[in-house]
């Protein structure tokens, strides 16, 4: 990445104001197998700052894939190629040249649908990306991980044994320990792929009210297949099928009267 | 309208408006007959409109379990939650409607028990009117129609313009001294209850068009 050109490698990344689309996403299409077939096809979104974004539709509409495409993960497939259009994160295309993926994904962390910290301490798997970035400091290691798990709503419960190992935690607080990681680093944007579905309800109900607490901070974007939690974590929703943007509203609009006859039959569960 | 994943949730859903429809049939008649047993000077139907309100009260708690057991298993979402949701709010008018029925029933019994007068056949304009305009708003919740929703609405006017002049013109026979006030009155407190039932069927017609529409007219 050319640091001249660049928005995203700047330490400080330019604030977006509540509303304003931190993520500009024009007509991309993506395939992953070198542009014979579509995965998704000419999606236009706009997803703003400091809200809550859920991305829904039947398995196989692309949802994941879009999302995956906002951190560029799907470069580690290497039949993957973005075929037309581009994503905008923070003004900068992200698929520029001269934009390296982990530079992106330090504005972009990424919390997954199984839970997986490190084999390592509480304390090192929060305190893992800030060491990646070169911090050794101990007191501004020591703060950020406080900072993480107190956000992350894990630290009342882990405070007393941060060098113990992570894997020991309760599957919840495995989940957790991976949002408090992802957070740590401090960016801007937080992409959630089902991150309750291995979970039981009270654990969901802990990270649905842990997603509540993060829209101060963080744009967060989750796909998910349950409705019920779509309804009840995101401002706006985007439906997708067949690798299609079908209907992007506020989610209020797509749950009470979607405008959309396809959208309306796949959120009341009559998707044929 | 495709079908659900989940058989139960169509059936239940069916059954549910089917729940409200019988209901609403027996709301009418209810009606019908109070009146019918006042004009025909038939005691039976205005005690059977009387003894029969328990099986409409019984229905509304019915509807309401049917509502809720919906709700609570299947989360309803968009059309379909309007659908439960305003099924739930008519099933409430049409208890009432019951009401007013056994309200009109009452008020019929003291009239005919008393001698019936000429002044009684004021009525039948405005009970056709109110007959008309329930059995519609059934018609429209049934079919689920926006535009007769609207119309439904509208005819509430005339409803309303009769019972101004039968309350009038009875006001004027008593204020002139008429000798049997007490049963012109209850010819007043009748078209009162049918100017009510007037209401409800417009309460009816607004949640339908809340249905088909989302939009929420009422209050407008």
């Amino acid at each position: 990445m050319n640091d001249s050109s660049s928005t995203l490698d700047s330490a400080d990344a330019p604030e977006v104001a509540s509303n304003e689309p931190i993520i500009s996403i024009d007509n991309l299409s993506f395939s992953y197998d070198l542009g014979s077939t579509n995965t998704l096809r000419d999606i236009s979104l706009e997803i703003p700052a400091g809200k809550v974004t859920a991305f829904i539709g039947p398995s196989g509409c692309g949802k994941s894939t879009l999302l995956r495409c906002l951190n560029r993960m799907n470069d580690l497939v290497d039949t993957a190629k973005v075929t037309g259009g581009s994503i905008s994160i923070l003004g900068q295309d992200i698929n520029a040249p001269d934009v390296e993926a982990i530079e992106l994904r330090k504005h972009v962390g990424m919390v997954f649908q199984k839970y997986n910290p490190f084999p390592k301490s509480i304390y090192e798997n929060v305190a893992y990306g800030l060491r990646v970035q070169g911090i050794k400091n101990k007191s501004v290691l020591d703060q950020a991980v406080e900072e993480s798990l107190q956000k992350s709503a894990l630290w009342d419960e882990v405070k007393d044994r941060l060098d113990s190992s992570a894997l020991g935690l309760s599957g919840g607080q495995q989940q957790r320990l991976c949002i408090a990681r992802a957070i740590a680093v401090k960016p801007q944007i937080v992409l959630m792929d089902e991150p309750c579905s291995a979970l039981d309800p009270i654990a969901t109900a802990r990270i649905e009210e842990l997603i509540a607490e993060l829209q101060e901070d963080f744009t967060i974007v989750i796909v998910t297949h349950n409705m019920q939690q779509a309804t009840r974590v995101s401002n706006r929703t985007a439906f997708f099928y067949l690798g299609e943007l079908i209907e992007y509203d506020d989610t209020s609009k797509i749950f009470g009267n979607p405008t959309r006859k396809q959208t309306e039959d796949y959120v009341s569960g009559r998707f044929g | 309208m495709s079908a659900h994943i989940l058989k139960n949730y169509d059936s239940d859903l069916s059954a549910l408006k089917d729940s409200v429809v019988q209901m609403g049939g027996s709301a009418l008649d209810a009606l019908e007959k109070s009146v019918a047993g006042l004009l025909e000077g038939n005691l039976d139907q205005c005690y059977d409109v009387i003894d029969d309100d328990e099986a409409i009260d019984t229905q509304e708690k019915r509807i309401d379990e049917q509502g809720m057991s919906i709700l609570l298993r299947f989360n309803p979402v968009a059309s379909d939650l309007r659908h439960v949701l305003s099924s739930i709010n008519i099933c409430r008018s049409l208890e009432r409607i019951g009401d007013h029925a056994v309200t009109i029933a009452k008020r019929s019994r003291k009239i005919l028990k008393a001698g019936a007068v000429n002044e009684v056949r004021l009525i039948d304009p405005l009970f056709r009117e109110v007959q008309k305009i329930v059995s519609s708003a059934l018609t429209v919740y049934s079919d689920v129609d926006e535009e007769a929703a609207m119309k439904v609405i509208q005819m509430d006017q005339k409803v309303d313009d009769l019972h101004k002049s039968l309350g009038k013109s009875l006001s004027a026979q008593i204020a002139g001294g008429a000798k049997e006030t007490e049963p012109l009155l209850n010819i007043i407190f009748i078209s009162r209850s049918l100017e009510r039932i007037g209401d409800l069927a417009v309460n009816i017609a607004e949640d339908v068009v809340f249905i088909s529409s989302a939009e929420d007219i009422r209050h407008t």
